[in-house]
């Protein structure tokens, strides 16, 4: 209960920031929204040359460019602390959680939330599903809708975990930047497409390391079932939320280790 | 009165990279890299009593923070204890921490967008602090520290002095039985700093709460604190009063000598090595003197004096 009054002040804060700064909220906002339109475009113009990639044609494409929006829309505002964790714990900023009664992680979440990034990559993300979803036949019922719910929640949890796993690392590594750059931006605008177009090692690397397949590819998979899925083990298609549920487990105990060693090492 | 703080033997080294100048030397140090032990705290015990104000003080780089730091609980120590109220800190986190309260005067804690009074709710939430506790401490915090015209400005807009009354009152809303404060005066004007001290000594009369302070304002250490400890190059060199170290170094006079050409000097005498009327005679004998004044030494100069080695203390000067 306390977790969550902490959390909400820390949600209040970030508005009331965004609002002393009105225009540039306003700026920010637009610019996110209008960069990553701009991104949709020219891949749908490609598209519509194309006509249909691996049996995707382009609206059940931006089905699966929607999700991808949408799960980030939150993702930016509940991990945005963890974005630049290496300048917290050089600043020293992080010893100031330390001595707090509270959890180191439970401190982050919320916490400087990206509200202009959130509604630039959540309006993004509402009109490709607007667009798409009644056009790609899904015939939306209490089981697909409660799926769907969890798909979007389990993609939360599968990109705050590895938001985690890299924040982690910083404990161990001073700078970390271009490690997380390659490996979680690059798989992002991989995961933009359906993975069976790729090589089998980024296949692999996209289902098994960095699992960003199970943020929209297997979600997808198990609304639209589209050929392509015979590639895969078909579990894959119903696991899809719990894989977020491990993925941040497994973050979690990782960053709980990981903590040790900054009390026990110092800086 | 029983202690809240023990400190027993407490060592903590870093080890840091060389860095090895030239190409080669720097291309071999991927490979084969060296590493300096640097002791930053070593071999460091002391008692502190419930309701004591205790002041810290060494040069940069002494040792302060890091013994902050394993006090406070961020950081463990290589070896040696610490027991604060029963909880052992680095271990017990989350329950000590409720106890504490801590300033990082060259670190705020405060959000710089927002009205201070914005960073004070977030404090209830994270300390829980029931709602007429919460009341009662900010009323009475405001009251004494002067914030009312002040209290709803975002925090950018502050001068450092507010800011850093806001940053003490956001760290004590919760009540703590301790509280460190290190260097909560840095930077501030006279009256700001005298605003701080008074407050200071309010908590601590009041509220009996003890607390650690660390400065390089000598006039802290004499206006607000009872007893010092002082570190160098990570060893407690003095624990005990301000009276007993004016005390043993009342016997080292500084006189001020001024020319006849206007030109002055500051000369130091130990009057137990060379008395007095010795002085004088030796200083009369040159011609050119037109004025001397002889200088109690100030707590300023004797703790310079240890600084920069010229004072040794021994163990018979570790005052209990």
């Amino acid at each position: 209960m306390g977790e969550l009054r902490t959390m909400m002040q820390m949600l209040k804060m970030s508005f009331l920031t965004r609002l002393e700064y009105r225009v540039d909220t306003l700026v920010a906002t637009t610019a996110v929204f209008v960069r990553e339109s701009m991104n949709i475009i020219v891949i749908y113009l490609a598209l519509l040359k194309f006509d249909k990639i691996n049996d995707w044609n382009v609206d059940e494409m931006l089905f699966l460019f929607s999700i991808l929006f949408v799960t980030y829309a939150f993702v930016v505002s509940i991990f945005a602390d963890l974005r630049h964790f290496s300048d917290m714990i050089r600043g020293g900023r992080f010893d100031r959680l330390v001595i707090r009664p509270r959890g180191l992680l439970i401190q982050l979440i919320l916490n400087n939330a990206d509200l202009m990034a959130s509604a630039g990559h959540g309006t993004l993300g509402i009109i490709l599903f607007i667009v798409s979803a009644g056009r790609v036949g899904i015939v939306w019922n209490a089981t697909t809708i409660m799926y769907y719910v969890g798909a979007i929640i389990g993609g939360i949890l599968i990109q705050g975990g590895m938001f985690i796993f890299f924040s982690s690392l910083c404990f161990y590594f001073v700078e970390l930047e271009s490690v997380r750059e390659i490996l979680y931006w690059n798989m992002r605008k991989f995961a933009g497409y359906p993975i069976s177009i790729y090589s089998k090692l980024i296949q692999g690397l996209m289902i098994y390391v960095v699992p960003f397949a199970f943020v929209n590819y297997f979600p997808a998979q198990y609304l639209l079932r589209k050929p392509d899925m015979a590639n895969y083990n078909e579990l894959y298609m119903y696991i899809a939320p719990l894989v977020g549920v491990v993925v941040y487990a497994l973050a979690y105990v990782f960053w709980r280790i990981s903590v040790k060693r900054y009390t026990s090492t110092g800086n | 009165m029983e202690n809240i703080i023990e400190v027993k033997n407490i060592k903590r080294y870093y080890k840091i990279a060389k860095e090895e100048k030239g190409f080669w030397a720097s291309l071999k140090s991927l490979v084969n890299k060296k590493y300096e032990i640097k002791k930053a705290v070593d071999d460091i015990s002391f008692e502190i009593k419930k309701g004591e104000i205790t002041g810290f003080i060494g040069k940069n780089g002494a040792g302060k923070s890091t013994t902050i730091k394993m006090l406070s609980g961020i950081l463990y120590p290589d070896s040696g204890t610490v027991k604060i109220d029963g909880y052992i800190p680095y271990k017990q986190r989350k329950q000590y921490v409720k106890n504490i309260g801590v300033v990082f005067g060259q670190k705020s804690q405060l959000h710089w967008d927002l009205p201070l009074i914005e960073s004070f709710e977030l404090m209830k939430y994270i300390y829980k602090i029931p709602k007429k506790v919460y009341e009662e401490n900010l009323k009475k915090f405001v009251e004494l520290l002067d914030m009312e015209d002040f209290i709803n400005q975002p925090v950018r807009q502050l001068s450092l002095g507010q800011r850093m009354r806001g940053d003490i009152v956001a760290a004590l809303l919760h009540s703590p039985k301790l509280v460190f404060l290190d260097e909560p005066t840095i930077g501030l004007d006279v009256v700001a700093k005298e605003k701080i001290r008074e407050f200071i000594k309010y908590m601590n009369k009041n509220e009996q709460t003890t607390i650690i302070f660390t400065t390089h304002d000598m006039q802290d250490i004499e206006k607000v604190c009872e007893r010092l400890i002082i570190i160098d190059q990570g060893k407690k060199v003095y624990d005990g009063t301000i009276a007993e170290i004016k005390n043993k170094y009342s016997n080292i006079k500084n006189i001020e000598v001024m020319y006849e050409d206007g030109s002055k000097e500051m000369k130091t005498f130990d009057i137990n090595k060379i008395p007095m009327n010795q002085v004088m005679e030796k200083l009369f004998t040159e011609e050119s003197i037109k004025d001397i004044s002889i200088c109690e030494p100030e707590i300023d100069g004797i703790i310079r004096d240890i600084y920069e080695g010229k004072i040794e203390l021994n163990a018979d000067t570790k005052g209990e």
